[in-house]
């Protein structure tokens, strides 16, 4: 029984381990290739560079890198806030409320999360570039925004449901209004879900790719995803410095991953409730 | 709760409750400041695309042009004979079935392993497994088109290594293999988002159910399929229904790898939308095909939040 027992976790440990290995070579290897040489990546895709260099990494920052980050990171950070906001208002009057009416908006809202954004992609351009919004990181916000509340808003209206109501009476009685009720006592206390909500929409806005090729054109605008496309295009044969970018990019939200991957993990698998 | 003026409702159909009028259009005041941008914000960016979409898929104009020319079903007509359509929705369906067996499949055999097999160390192996899913799509599609590249790329010098030979025309270049290369790619970010998706219904499971069934003999993977697969059905069905949507949905990848090619071999409804629109001009008939996916997505959706309701 002993042997068997072990036997048994050497394969499971060796399962696991395999697909890690898997999930981590390209990740390693991309850090590898982005401190070789042209020469060296090409003579020997698989060696280790004969010496630890930085230059891909200034050749690749002077494409704009900082821009790319600073744009996603502005762009993602008001995106979320909107998101958070308006649909924690929303989903506040419809778990407050038995109205048949309401509970047909709410179905409404809930469609809208089966609306995915490639399928309306031609009439949302069009749009877009009517009203003049093409080219403004203000702009691009709303489309975020709006295909954010939909799921946003399920997961605030499950965890109003659930929210004591005393409270609430409590500030009623103080002659406290709806609105003032939801900014003063409501949002204080929904910090669990707002992180949540927060984390899965920063991981999606941030990444988002298709709306923000279209709508941000001009290179100073640029978020990441689009800015890394970029990169293969300008260095045609300079592997070490698309590597180099490419690392700029992945590196930083992997550690924000590792730093808070039990929030991360919390709020990604949520999708599935 | 129920006489309680402040839940009284647009329609005013408690305002019998003997509620004072000024607290009555307080609350209608209050509703709309609360639900209105919610409304506005999906209103604009959603529901009038939607609405639009349809519309143009009867109609034909560019991307400038002002006459619209009416159609009617010739949009769908001109998809129906459209061999790249065809092969388009082929691939979506490829990457749907693929991307279940082997997501879905490697997703739950891995957090089987990390809910119960493994004393220790299950939360480092979750975390890396987990690490691509917040990798953006283009990233990881560039990452792999350079390891995949036939010069420099790191899967020919392994293959050469071991004595093999790798395809003539590179993995994405041949049109027989390269589909299959982005069926990897996407089961390499995606497997340990179904893991944890699978793993958090795992660990719902009441610890008794096990070792009841182990004094019936019920241990290993007799204890897998009896008990832990029947317990997270629903589970299972949500996360076959998710990678079902994203593979309809698949656009960053293949745009950033391939961009449908080489002729047409990774071409998906996503990727063919967008070349006929914006490469090609021909914005009516983006739109009916738009209209397919939209119809697909709707349906799907819809199934997903019924039944995860009841999970």
């Amino acid at each position: 029984m002993g042997s068997r027992f072990r036997f048994v976790n050497v394969v499971l440990y060796g399962a696991v381990s395999l697909w890690s290995l898997f999930v981590l070579l390209p990740l390693v290897w991309m850090v590898i290739a982005s401190s070789k040489t042209r020469r060296e990546i090409f003579l020997d895709p698989l060696g280790l560079p004969a010496q630890f260099r930085l230059d891909a990494f200034e050749r690749a920052w002077s494409v704009g890198m900082g821009t790319f980050l600073f744009n996603s990171a502005i762009i993602t950070f008001f995106s979320v806030i909107v998101i958070v906001v308006v649909s924690g208002m929303a989903a506040y009057v419809l778990a407050r409320s038995d109205n048949k009416w309401m509970q047909l908006v709410y179905l409404m809202i809930v469609a809208g999360f089966a609306v995915p954004v490639q399928a309306v992609l031609v009439p949302l351009f069009q749009m877009v570039s009517e009203a003049g919004m093409l080219n403004s990181r203000a702009a691009i916000v709303l489309p975020y925004a709006a295909y954010g509340v939909p799921f946003t808003t399920i997961l605030f209206y499950a965890f109003f449901l659930d929210f004591p109501r005393e409270l609430e009476e409590a500030a009623r009685l103080d002659g406290c209004g709806r609105l003032q009720i939801f900014f003063r006592i409501i949002l204080p206390l929904s910090g669990p879900a707002i992180a949540s909500a927060a984390i899965f929409q920063a991981v999606f806005i941030w990444n988002e790719f298709v709306l923000a090729l279209l709508m941000l054109t001009k290179p100073a605008l640029k978020t990441l995803p689009v800015g890394i496309l970029q990169l293969t295009g300008e260095f045609t044969a300079d592997w070490p410095a698309i590597m180099a970018g490419l690392s700029i990019a992945v590196l930083p939200i992997l550690l924000i991953f590792i730093l808070a991957q039990k929030y991360f993990v919390r709020s990604l698998a949520g999708l599935g409730k | 709760m129920m006489t309680d003026a402040a839940k009284t409702s647009l329609t005013g159909d408690r305002g019998r409750s003997g509620a004072p009028r000024s607290a009555k259009s307080a609350n209608a005041i209050s509703t709309s400041v609360l639900l209105g941008p919610a409304l506005l914000l999906c209103g604009v960016f959603i529901v009038v695309p939607a609405i639009l979409a349809i519309f143009g898929s009867f109609f034909d104009f560019g991307i400038t042009s002002q006459n619209w020319e009416f159609v009617g079903l010739g949009n769908y007509g001109r998809a129906a004979s459209d061999p790249v359509f065809w092969i388009a929705l082929r691939n979506n369906l490829i990457i749907v079935v693929g991307s279940i067996i082997l997501q879905v499949g490697v997703g739950t055999i891995l957090a089987a392993i990390l809910d119960r097999g493994l004393p220790s160390g299950s939360t480092i192996f979750r975390t890396i497994i987990f690490a691509p899913m917040v990798v953006s799509s283009v990233a990881i599609a560039i990452i792999w088109l350079v390891i995949l590249d036939p010069n420099v790329g790191a899967l020919n010098a392994v293959i050469k290594q071991i004595g093999l030979t790798p395809p003539a025309l590179g993995w994405l270049g041949d049109p027989n293999i390269a589909i299959w290369m982005i069926l990897i790619i996407a089961m390499w970010q995606f497997t340990g988002f179904m893991m944890v998706l699978i793993l958090a219904g795992l660990q719902g499971i009441p610890k008794e159910l096990y070792e009841a069934a182990s004094l019936d003999g019920a241990r290993g993977l007799k204890a897998f399929w009896y008990i832990t697969l029947p317990s997270i059905r629903n589970i299972l069905i949500v996360a076959v229904l998710i990678t079902t949507i994203g593979g309809f949905k698949v656009f960053d990848l293949i745009y950033a790898t391939t961009q449908g090619g080489p002729a047409n071999a990774t071409q998906v409804l996503g990727t063919y939308i967008y070349q006929q629109a914006f490469n090609l001009g021909n914005m009516g008939y983006a739109d009916a095909i738009s209209v397919v996916l939209l119809l697909i997505a709707v349906a799907l959706g819809w199934l997903q939040l019924q039944i995860s309701r009841r999970a």
